[in-house]
């Protein structure tokens, strides 16, 4: 462990919900517009809704999941859906490829699930995202842990799994900070392996300040 | 704060409440009127002294009031939003200063965003009692009622947006304009440097297409438009920003009371905190399908014990409600465990105490705009079962905010369901008030309306001057 360089700033981020131009009644729709919706509307869906949705522990993944059962009554698909991490993908082009895939899937072995009527349609979203500064711009690790457990849950969301969208990068900016600037390499790959999907977002944040206090002691 | 002046206040005044729910006619800003005399409640007992005039209004709070609410870093945020937009101003224009949840909206948000220093001033449009009927009748139109869209009409509408521009000065660097009865003031934006929005509150889902092509060429000219949902967007050329509706966490509906206010108010009201209490508030109409609640309390009845309470308004006020109150009387019979409660606009309070005393809160409607009351509900950490129609599943995500019904018998069930599974119950409630927190409060839509307007005026400037 080493003093760093160069401190933490932590940001967050804002998002103002856009309606998009597509929609989709059926999963065949879906299967149509998932491939020529923009990439900030596949972002909003996986990325975005898990911001949005913070604070539910279970049952909630992506949006398109989320129709998949609520709204089409296909449960398979929706276990199949919901089971993609988003952070497996550093771009938004093998996370669509992948969404594209899975349906395209179902659909081959269920046709005539593909014209079924939704009861409700999926809207395209997308976001128009503004980044701000915080307070907290921490150059010790006892500093970064009370940045930690006083930023919003934006803010984790802004650093823990958007990152990887800015990074290119299989990680995120905690990690990556507390490796190259900390030398903490074990507790930055702790942090990475944290769930996301099992746990609410203030859930991820102690998590991660456990993490990061273990190591300082 | 510039709130409309006296004489603006005599406006045509076409109240767009329909997809904003009975709860703006239980608003707590509601006009207070002569005292009435002493109303009996539906099951004959006298409701309390202590409703039957209106209370004295309560001062806004201000921006640092949210901070135990919302939080040190979101309220931080506003602030940095709004210092980026320090010198400009803002200009919000609707068709009455009083009555209807568009006003109630602007009463609360413009002295936060001018607290923020941001000034914001309110103008609201006048007109006579023709240019009255015709919006009236577009309003109607536009959700979906058939209507003849005569030259006539059309004139009368031109002239009266016309006569307002001119009367209207817009030197703000962002206009908005609230809902159709103002959208022709767009002409004054062809020779300005603001961004000009068209916020639209109503369910423009199925609109009468001939009125829907007479306005839409006014709605092209704005810069952006803002939906309450995203099933009332339109295919438009501008961007189509999606703006919950919101409650306000510190209103006399929403802010936190005493346990003893609770008890007294129940006690008033012959409430029996001691056993499992269903609620579902609104106004005594069709749509809100009481008749349906009273089944589902029978219903769930046979397994276990609850009381039900039905408290609403309108009855006394609207026909059709005296009608429905009635019919609800005559469903309830003599069960002394279902207690009906026509209650005056001004009751935010006991509202607000009667949500917080239940053990759960329905609400069955068989059509609904955005649904505030199931806002209010979730906002005060209520299990809530509700139809999943309008707004309400932008709310309620089934079982992870509470639980979405389609028909009596679904209700009766998630009835005994959540009285008979206090810790899911409870697990629901309190993500149902995260959900509230996070998306549907009136900080959550001051920072959307900052965010707003800072991606306008930054795509403004970087296209330069001009539209």
């Amino acid at each position: 462990m080493r003093k760093p360089d160069k401190p933490f700033y932590f940001n967050t981020s804002e998002h103002l919900l856009r309606i998009g131009r597509q929609k989709a009644g059926t999963l065949s729709e879906l299967w149509q517009a998932l491939q020529t919706c923009p990439d900030d509307s596949i972002f909003q869906h996986t990325f975005r809704t898990l911001q949005e949705h913070h604070f539910i522990r279970q049952g909630f993944s992506n949006d398109f999941a989320h129709w998949c059962l609520s709204a089409c009554n296909e449960p398979v698909l929706a276990e199949q859906l919901a089971s993609v991490d988003v952070r497996e993908f550093t771009a938004i082009g093998g996370l669509r490829r992948r969404m594209v895939g899975i349906v395209d899937d179902f659909l081959q072995q269920h046709s005539r699930s593909g014209s079924n009527a939704a009861h409700e349609p999926f809207y395209f979203c997308a976001a128009d995202i503004v980044v701000l500064p915080t307070p907290f711009s921490p150059d010790s690790l006892p500093g970064f842990i009370d940045g930690l457990k006083q930023v919003s849950v934006h803010s984790i969301h802004h650093h823990f799994i958007e990152a990887r969208l800015r990074l290119h990068l299989m990680s995120n900016d905690f990690s990556q900070w507390l490796e190259e600037e900390v030398g903490l390499s074990h507790a930055a790959a702790a942090i990475e392996r944290i769930d996301i999907y099992t746990n609410t977002m203030e859930g991820v944040r102690q998590q991660i300040a456990t993490i990061v206090e273990h190591a300082l002691n | 704060m510039n709130s409309p002046s006296e004489d603006q206040r005599a406006a045509v005044s076409n109240s767009s409440t329909d997809s904003l729910t009975e709860a703006e006619s239980l608003a707590e800003t509601a006009s207070p009127g002569p005292v009435r005399p002493e109303p009996a409640r539906a099951d004959g007992r006298r409701l309390p002294a202590s409703v039957l005039t209106p209370p004295p209004p309560a001062p806004s709070p201000h921006l640092d009031d949210y901070r135990n609410i919302i939080g040190d870093g979101p309220l931080d945020a506003l602030r940095f939003l709004a210092r980026d937009l320090k010198g400009k101003s803002i200009k919000m224009v609707n068709s009455t200063a009083v009555g209807g949840g568009v006003a109630e909206m602007l009463n609360r948000l413009v002295p936060l965003l001018s607290e923020l220093e941001v000034p914001t001033h309110w103008d609201v449009i006048t007109g006579g009692n023709d240019f009255f009927e015709v919006t009236k009748a577009f309003h109607n139109a536009l959700h979906g009622s058939p209507y003849e869209l005569t030259k006539a009409a059309q004139e009368i509408f031109l002239t009266y947006n016309e006569q307002n521009r001119e009367r209207l000065q817009f030197g703000e660097e962002m206009v908005v304009i609230h809902d159709p009865q103002p959208v022709g003031l767009i002409r004054s934006g062809e020779s300005s440097r603001a961004s000009w929005v068209w916020r639209c509150h109503i369910d423009l889902s199925n609109p009468d297409a001939h009125v829907w092509e007479f306005l839409r060429p006014f709605v092209e000219r704005y810069d952006a438009a803002i939906f309450s949902s995203q099933s009332f967007a339109r295919q438009l050329p501008i961007p189509q920003y999606l703006f919950y509706p919101c409650i306000d966490p510190l209103s006399e509906k929403n802010k936190d009371l005493p346990d003893a206010v609770v008890q007294k108010i129940c006690d008033e009201f012959g409430v029996d905190r001691s056993r499992p209490i269903v609620t579902q508030v609104s106004r005594f109409d069709r749509l809100k399908d009481p008749l349906g609640v009273v089944q589902a309390y029978k219903l769930a009845k046979k397994y276990v014990d609850c009381q039900l309470v039905l408290a609403g308004g309108g009855a006394s006020d609207d026909p059709e409600g005296a009608v429905v109150l009635q019919e609800v009387k005559e469903a309830a019979g003599t069960d002394p465990d279902i207690i009906i409660l026509d209650l005056p606009p001004w009751c935010a309070l006991e509202i607000n105490a009667i949500q917080r005393a239940s053990t759960i809160v329905v609400q069955k409607s068989l059509k609904e705009g955005f649904g505030l009351t199931v806002t209010e509900a979730l906002w005060k950490g209520k299990p809530t079962i509700a139809s999943a129609v309008g707004g309400i599943p932008n709310q309620i995500i089934h079982k992870l905010t509470g639980v979405l019904v389609h028909s009596v018998e679904g209700c009766a069930f998630q009835i005994r369901y959540l009285l008979t599974h206090p810790d899911f119950a409870k697990r629901i409630g309190a993500s149902g008030r995260e959900h509230v927190k996070e998306n549907f409060l009136m900080t959550t839509n001051v920072k959307r309306w900052l965010l707003l307007f800072r991606i306008l005026d930054r795509a403004k400037s970087r296209r330069g001057f001009g539209r």
